[in-house]
């Protein structure tokens, strides 16, 4: 796992797309000129500039849990993480999800992360890391807004949570405080696995969405060329 | 054998009963033995608590028991505790006894057990141990699951510096399990085959979120760790006080030291005890707490703060008066009231204090953050002070402060008010002098003042008012107003005395008035010049007192170097004083002060008394003069510097050196002294000892000798730089004398050279005519009367000529003809226009007459030994041919032989008649040798002594005919002669 400290560039670019994309959801239906397309592009873009933040703050964080945590090449087995959403699927399991599968599980995956993410802000010792932690859950209420407006555009309903499965991040009595410091590793990880995932699933949705005209345009620039 | 059998039943028998019997014995004191023995394992702790209880008591016996306990690890027979427990214990009371354990016991089986003795001394022989419960075991391994590894103790939380002991088990007995500490490996002790130790000791805090300790087992990627959380240890709360501000409301700080804090365990606590009232409250804050003051007049307090955290416990305690903590608030609402030039009072608040409490408050007055005034007030709630004493016109602050008038405690923190006092008129006079000149033909007179000190001007000064009055004549007084900060003004007066006054105003009023009179006559009398020394501390300049009435004196001197502009400064001194110390920050080393004395009269008119002049610190000169040489003799010269000035160096010249370097080998004049330079070259020294001679003569020198030179002057303090020596070379002895006679000479020739050449005409027609003229010429007379005195000029009719040619021949061509025979092939020779006189003959061989011009001038030698001298003789002529010329006919043909075939080219070149000089030849310097060029033409232009040859002789001749006529020309002459 590569977490690497970066710069956090644009709080202020997050949120203004994420209140761009909002308003246009509804709009969508009515109106049905742009389509899906810029928004799932937002979301993209979101994708990427939360992997540039997580980076950032992960940094911070497995510092603040001290070694081995920190070190580049800790790998440590997925103990008692198993109720965190898994990002990792076989490829060929990837390839046959439907839009609504996919966006079903991001949105999912995302809602139960900041959950756990909230829980983590509540824990931190120093202020400057709940500042920050408060900051990139923003963030990723951003994304999860930002994923349920390409859903509503596209006509999907939101997945309703099962009464009593609200996840928490509560450790129980038999969870040390070690194990509790891997589940945190795992959070961040899984957190960056989805990320990633997540840019895969909006570049393919995004591809998926354009519309002909568009390519055969490119296609007679392309001859003419 | 049945006798045996009985025997044998009768002694069991016998031994049952006596047994029984030993048991009734011993049973008076019957050891208690503890049992239902419990063993629990607290994780948390790492502890063993065991519980049992002792059932053979009498009820309502309680007996002093002492219980040893056994604990081993691992099996029974390791025994790694034994101790014992003291208590009293009762009937059917179940004991406790806890155990620590340092290794967590999750890595290792305990087994425990006890025995007992009475220890009473109600019971005199009770000194037997119970027997041995039997062993408990405590595995807490048990408890774990089926994790192939575990690291304990689980979450520990200890204290910095405490050592700790870290254990991990293995179900999968490997060998290759590596355990780290914030990432770096540790060893530790194998207790078991699956269980291994680490002791950690001194543990140190890193980290709120606990230290990392973890083991792996290299293989499948096996990982268990372990938080340990290492508190800071826990301080007292040092500096704990209490203080009230208005007698409702305490206030208790303290200083917390380090924070405990960590995620397993909060920041310590603080809990304010009261102890008489009971009360206690948990404090809010890490260094305060406040603490309501009950309404039923409590005045004693015993407060005890206590900090805590999971591990430790601290406290400290203070026990005061309430009445003697007060610690009032900062006052308020402080102005001034009334500020005048010289007072002000100032009106402040404070807060009250319960009731009718009285405060005592402290009024400071500073100016320039210096305390000058303290002044007490005791009040209730409104003070008021007046403040005296002040300045006009000056800044001041003033603060107050107050305390608890009942029982002093603390001062309340201060509050500061600024403020300034009003104007008031200058209360001194501004200290004014004069300087006198004259300007355009009146006498001026520059005032100068000082302005006056803050202390004296009482305020801003406006503008000051000089008042001219004058003392001889009865006039208005004048009055001019010169606004400040002006420091001196130019008056122009006449030759009438004037008295002078000046006064300082401010927004209030004047200052007295400093009088000075003045007259017209600057006063440049002739005083006594002296030197003043300079030391650290300035000039200490000395007069002699003025005999008479003087007021006192005044020293005036410029700051600043003579050749800048004067900034004149100035000290008024008191009439007994005669002496004093100049001082100054602008005086610098090396510059020439001149101070002068004025004595004041009873008048206010001044007098120059003294001058003195004088520097800080002499220095050596800086620069040498520029030394200019003359009189340059052969043995002396001289040097002078007349426009080298001593007056500007930087000490006081007391002469010169002159440096003289004389020839190699030379000795030094006996009035030099022999010295050697810093280059360790030696020269010669001589010692101006007067600065005011600025020549020097330089004798007893050596004639055509290189002498170098250098002067440089001297101070007190050393010589100025050694500068580059300047050369002069002594002339010739006698060359003065050959100046006197060459010059005259040169003049001489000068004066006949112009003479001869305005006379040129004459003298050519007297010396050197063009046609000369036998008959006027003088020498011919010269001859007659001093050789032969029969000699005639010949006449022409004497012989007859066979031809006479008369050439008017260009003087261009006879220079190209015989310069060069290539021109003559380019260029056609100009045929000279000739007149035959007579006719000739072609052919002629032999010899005729001619016309013969003989040359009186030459003898005979001369003749004969230029005879030879008039053949042109080419390079081709070869010296064995010389001989044979000397006759005509062998002449004849060397010159055929020789110049046919270089000159068959030119043509028509008869035979012509010219004068050739006989000086003109090639051979004329030597008979024997023939020249190797051919002859140069400017030869045959010159005029020598001339006699008659046929032209093809100077020149060779173009054709056969014409050498013919000339060898027959060169025979007539003979002849003639």
């Amino acid at each position: 796992m590569d977490f690497r400290a970066g710069d956090s560039w644009g709080m202020l670019a997050c949120l203004c797309a994420v209140l761009w994309h909002l308003p246009a959801v509804p709009a969508h239906n009515r109106t049905g000129d742009p389509g899906p397309g810029p928004s799932i592009q937002k979301t993209y873009d979101l994708t990427r500039y939360l992997e540039h933040q997580l980076r950032s703050l992960a940094g911070t964080y497995l510092n603040y849990l001290g070694p081995p945590f920190n070190e580049p090449d800790f790998n440590p087995p997925r103990l008692g993480a198993e109720t965190l959403p898994r990002a990792t699927v076989n490829l060929e399991v990837w390839r046959s999800l439907n839009d609504r599968l996919r966006l079903t599980q991001n949105y999912e995956a995302y809602s139960h992360l900041l959950c756990y993410l909230r829980g983590l802000n509540r824990q931190a010792a120093t202020a400057e890391l709940r500042r920050s932690l408060a900051h990139f859950c923003t963030s990723l209420q951003g994304l999860l807004g930002s994923i349920a407006g390409v859903m509503a555009a596209l006509g999907y309903p939101l997945p309703q949570p099962l009464p009593g499965t609200e996840p928490t991040w509560t450790p129980g009595p038999a969870h040390s405080d070690f194990l509790q410091k891997m589940d945190d590793f795992w959070l961040l990880k899984e957190l960056q696995t989805w990320l990633w995932r997540s840019a895969k699933d909006f570049n393919r949705l995004k591809k998926k969405m354009q519309p002909p005209a568009a390519a055969v345009t490119l296609h007679l620039e392309a001859h003419g060329f | 054998m049945a006798l045996f059998a009985v025997f044998q039943t009768t002694y069991l028998l016998a031994l049952l009963s006596l047994r029984t019997y030993e048991s009734e014995v011993l049973s008076e004191p019957l050891p208690l033995t503890p049992e239902s023995l419990k063993v629990s394992v607290n994780s948390t702790c790492q502890c063993l608590h065991l519980q049992w209880t002792v059932h053979s008591l009498a009820y309502h016996q309680e007996l002093k028991m002492v219980f040893q306990i056994q604990i081993s690890r691992f099996k029974t027979s390791n025994v790694i505790w034994v101790e014992n427990y003291s208590t009293t214990v009762k009937q059917n009371q179940v004991l406790h006894w806890s155990w620590e354990s340092e290794l967590p016991l999750e890595c290792a089986a305990h087994f425990i057990r006890m025995r007992s003795v009475v220890d009473d001394s109600r019971i005199p022989e009770s000194g037997f141990w119970s027997n041995w419960s039997s062993w408990e075991e405590a595995d807490a391994q048990n408890l774990l699951g089926h994790d192939p590894l575990f690291v304990f103790p689980k979450d520990k939380l200890v204290e910095e510096g405490s050592n700790v002991t870290i254990c991990y088990v293995s179900r999968i007995h490997q060998d290759n399990i590596s355990c780290y500490l914030e990432g770096v490996q540790i060893h530790g002790e194998q207790l078991d085959r699956s269980v291994t130790a680490f002791e950690l000791k001194n543990v140190s805090f890193i980290r709120k979120k606990g230290t990392n300790v973890f083991c792996k087992m290299e293989q499948g990627g096996v990982l268990g760790g372990i938080v340990l959380f290492v508190s800071k240890v826990l301080q007292e709360p040092k500096d704990f006080s209490c203080e009230t501000q208005d007698l409702k409301t305490l206030t208790c700080t303290w200083d917390p030291g380090s924070d405990t804090g960590l995620t397993k365990q909060p920041s310590q606590s603080y809990t304010l005890f009261e102890s008489f009232s009971g009360k206690r409250t948990l404090c809010k804050h890490r260094n305060w707490c406040n603490w309501q003051v009950a309404q039923d007049s409590q005045e004693t307090y015993n407060f005890t703060l206590l900090a805590e955290n999971y591990l430790r416990k601290r406290s400290v305690s203070i026990l005061f008066n309430l009445t003697q903590r007060v610690h009032p608030m900062t006052p308020y609402n402080l102005f001034p009231k009334n500020v005048g030039a010289t007072n002000a009072t100032m009106t402040w608040k404070v807060h009250s204090i319960g009731n009718n409490s009285t405060l005592l408050c402290q009024l400071e007055l500073l100016t320039e953050e210096k305390v000058i005034q303290q002044h007490n007030v005791s009040i209730k709630v409104n003070g008021e002070y007046l403040l005296s004493e002040l300045e006009p016109d000056t800044e001041y602050v003033a603060r107050v402060r107050c305390a608890y008038t009942k029982h002093f405690w603390k001062w309340s923190e201060f509050i500061s008010q600024k403020f300034n006092t009003a104007e008031a008129a200058p209360s001194e006079a501004p200290d004014v002098w004069r300087n006198m000149k004259m300007v355009s033909g009146h006498p001026t007179v520059s005032l100068f003042w000082k302005p006056l000190s803050k202390v004296h001007a009482n305020g801003k000064i406006l503008f000051y008012n000089v008042t001219v009055e004058n003392l001889d004549k009865p006039s208005r007084l004048e009055v001019l107003s010169i606004p400040a900060p002006a420091r001196s003004t130019e008056l122009t007066l006449d030759q009438c005395s004037y008295q002078i006054h000046v006064t300082a105003h401010n927004s209030v009023g004047p200052s007295p008035a400093s009088v000075i009179v003045v007259s017209g006559d600057p006063g440049n009398e002739e005083v006594e010049k002296g030197r003043v020394n300079g030391t650290e501390d300035g000039f200490s300049v000395s007069w002699k007192p003025q005999s008479g009435d003087a007021t006192g004196y005044v020293v005036e001197w410029c700051d600043g170097p003579q050749d800048l502009p004067c900034v004149l400064q100035w000290k008024n001194l008191g009439p007994n004083t005669t002496s004093t110390v100049i001082s100054s920050g602008a005086f610098r080393p090396g510059v020439r002060y001149n101070f002068r004395i004025y004595g004041i009269s009873t008048k206010r008119m001044a007098h120059l008394l003294e001058k003195k002049a004088g520097y800080l610190e002499e220095l050596a000169p800086s620069d040498n003069p520029q030394v200019v040489m003359s009189n340059l003799t052969s043995h002396s010269f001289t040097l002078s510097w007349k426009d080298y000035s001593t007056e500007s160096q930087p000490g006081f010249i007391q002469g010169y050196h002159v440096y003289l370097k004389p020839k190699a080998g030379e000795q030094c004049h006996q009035a030099f002294e022999k010295t050697v330079l810093p280059e360790d070259s030696v020269c010669c020294k001589y010692t101006i000892d007067n600065p005011e001679q600025k020549t020097f003569v330089v004798e007893n020198l050596q004639p055509e000798s290189v002498y170098e030179f250098f002067v440089t002057p001297y101070t007190s303090v050393g010589e100025g730089p050694l500068d580059a020596f300047t050369k002069v070379t002594t002339p010739d002895e006698y060359s003065h004398i050959l100046i006197r006679i060459i010059l005259p000479m040169v003049f001489c020739v000068l004066i006949v050279m112009i003479i001869c050449y305005l006379k040129s005409q004459w003298l050519k027609e007297k010396c050197y005519p063009d046609i000369p003229d036998p008959y006027k010429s003088s020498v011919l007379s010269l001859i007659k009367s001093k050789e032969n005195p029969h000699l005639t000029i010949m006449n022409v009719n004497d012989c007859v000529p066979d031809a006479i040619e008369v050439i008017n021949k260009p003087e261009g061509s006879k220079i190209q003809f015989l310069g060069t025979r290539k021109s003559l092939t380019e260029t056609e020779f100009t045929k000279p226009a000739y007149l035959y006189l007579l006719p000739t003959e072609k052919n002629y061989s032999g010899p005729g007459p001619c016309i013969c011009f003989e040359n009186f001038t030459y003898n005979q030698a001369a003749s004969d030994f230029a005879s030879c001298g008039h053949f042109p003789v080419t390079p081709q002529a070869p010296p064995p041919q010389l001989g044979p010329l000397t006759s005509p006919e062998n002449l004849l043909k060397a010159l055929e032989q020789n110049y046919m075939n270089s000159l068959g080219e030119i043509p028509a070149g008869e035979a012509n008649l010219n004068y050739v000089s006989q000086l003109a030849s090639p051979t004329s310097g030597d008979k024997d040798s023939l020249p190797t060029n051919p002859p140069e033409p400017a030869l045959c232009s010159e005029y020598k002594m001339q006699m008659a040859i046929p032209l093809g002789l100077a020149s060779a001749p173009p054709r056969e005919n014409s050498s013919l006529s000339s060898t027959t020309l060169l025979g007539q002459g003979e002849h003639c002669s």
